[in-house]
């Protein structure tokens, strides 16, 4: 028997005003599986996760999050965006333990008032990341792996069953990087669907189970044993790059 | 000081006066938490002057004035994302063109009204002057304000921080956006009567920015902010009365001095604390 793919995109076609800034687009991700998504800057792969996440309605073709519609995915808290770095007021009054609480926010009635259950989750998922210690942090006082995974428990604490990662190795350094790799692949063991867009092409190939070459549409998808050739790299990037294949 | 404190009480019209400042300092106090980390300075300020034009309509027309500049704040705003939608001005600009459009509209309404005395109030604020049925009407909004900011506390505290996730979790946040600008224009039209509009967006920033610079914690600076709004309005009453000067400036003049002593004293962000480095 078939699974339900994790995501799945028929045909998707998507404008900003009256440019098209993806096409063609075809994708079934399977379940439990980390996939790179790799393109140069404006190829698509930011409308692709908003595409993803439902924020940016196709103009044509559908999008399905484990057989539903975006919508009621959202709803039932299936997919999480860990944001980049970049995007995070770091100086915001928040600790590590509220942020991981706001993962929790779709289960709680209107007042957003914790309830034991929401305590325990945070508290599992900081577990799980290895972040109980820290949970009173203010947000601006961690390192960068540690800001990484306290978002990552907020998308534990969502319950949610796909990860989209936007350019997660932005400014942090290798053994950082490492951390945070191993941790994916921990998640992906335990049954994640992880999408992690990236231009940090030597590091990807090593830990993705797929890529997807991205430049407006879809160049090549598959394995990363398969796909990551020369000529894909060079496809997607227009430029032959020296080096970077093993 | 005892005496400093009691002495005024027997005028009935400072009582009321103490008692609308701080219940305005205390709703702005919670405001002005949003505002600040929301990144909203400018834009309260507009909404601020924005609603002259509606008060003195509402004048005309006989209506509550609250009426009218609860109109013109969110209308205010709907005509800003008019603006940058059709036009390829920035934001910021937008911003400024409307805000001083309408102030300037509602200047010229005033000067062609006949009893421009009351509109002088709704400037510079008439605090020790309230009449009781204004007293109330600000006591009903700012009621009503304050609840549904405490009934929001939450979603609105993640708006500001991560919409993007409030999104992916299905949470509106074009309702969320729309609810603080409203709560903004209430807040306005609570906070005209006490210091006018021309000071009003020191009441919306300064409490949430010394709080700011005293905790890392939300619901800390959420009292802190309240108290130091509560504190000024009070002191800076207290000191309008003593030297016959405008309340409205005293009030603000307090705030200003109470962030200036966070800035230099806080415990970890002052200059003191930091030996005069950027933080």
């Amino acid at each position: 028997m078939r699974q339900t793919p994790s995501i799945a995109l028929e045909n998707v076609t998507v404008t900003y005003h009256d440019q098209v800034a993806l096409y063609g687009i075809n994708l079934a991700l399977p379940p439990g599986t980390i996939v790179g998504l790799v393109g140069m800057n404006g190829s698509g792969k930011s409308t692709l996760f908003k595409t993803i996440m439902g924020f940016m309605t196709p103009k044509t073709g559908r999008v399905w999050i484990e057989g539903l519609p975006i919508h009621q995915a959202q709803k039932q808290g299936w997919v999480a965006y860990i944001p980049q770095s970049e995007q995070v007021d770091w100086q915001f009054p928040v600790s590590v333990q509220d942020v991981v609480m706001m993962g929790r926010y779709g289960y709680m009635n209107w007042l957003r008032i914790p309830r034991p259950i929401d305590r325990r989750m945070v508290e599992t998922s900081l577990r799980q990341v290895d972040m109980l210690p820290l949970k009173d942090r203010q947000i601006g006082e961690l390192s960068g792996g540690q800001k990484k995974r306290a978002f990552l428990a907020r998308a534990l604490a969502q319950q949610a069953h796909i990860l989209l990662l936007d350019e997660p190795f932005n400014g942090v350094d290798m053994k950082t990087e490492r951390e945070i790799i191993q941790l994916l692949m921990q998640l992906r063991d335990a049954g994640h669907t992880i999408l992690v867009s990236s231009h940090d092409l030597s590091g990807i190939s090593t830990f993705c189970d797929q890529i997807i070459f991205i430049n407006q549409t879809i160049l090549a998808y598959g394995d990363t044993q398969e796909v990551f050739t020369p000529e894909n790299l060079n496809r997607t990037f227009g430029v032959p790059l020296p080096g970077i294949m093993p | 000081m005892w005496d400093w404190l009691i002495a005024p009480l027997q005028y009935e019209f400072m009582v009321k006066a103490l008692l609308v400042s701080g219940f305005v300092g205390v709703v702005c106090g919670v405001l002005s938490c949003y505002m600040t980390l929301k990144g909203w300075a400018l834009m309260g300020d507009a909404v601020a002057h924005s609603v002259t034009p509606g008060v003195v309509l509402a004048y005309a027309l006989n209506l509550p004035l609250a009426v009218g500049a609860f109109v013109f704040g969110v209308g205010s705003v709907w005509l800003m994302g008019w603006i940058q939608k059709q036009t390829r001005i920035r934001e910021d600009a937008v911003i400024g063109l409307v805000f001083t459009g309408l102030f300037a509209l509602g200047l010229v309404l005033i000067s062609k009204t006949p009893s421009n005395v009351d509109f002088l109030h709704i400037l510079f604020g008439n605090v020790l002057g309230i009449p009781t049925a204004e007293m109330v009407q600000t006591l009903v909004i700012g009621g009503l304000t304050l609840g549904i900011l405490l009934v929001f506390k939450n979603d609105l505290l993640l708006f500001c921080f991560d919409p993007t996730h409030a999104r992916s979790i299905g949470i509106n946040i074009t309702g969320l956006h729309y609810l603080l600008l409203t709560l903004l224009s209430l807040t306005i039209v609570v906070a005209l009567q006490t210091v006018g509009i021309v000071l009003v967006v020191a009441m919306l920033i300064t409490p949430g920015a010394t709080a700011y610079l005293l905790t890392d914690r939300f619901d800390r600076m959420l009292i802190l902010a309240v108290l130091s709004g509560l504190g000024a309005s009070g002191l800076g009453t207290y000191l309008s009365y003593y030297l016959d000067a405008a309340t409205g400036g005293c009030i603000v003049l307090v705030q200003t001095l109470l962030f200036l002593l966070a800035m230099v004293g806080a415990p970890k962000y002052g200059l003191l604390r930091r030996g005069g480095r950027p933080g």
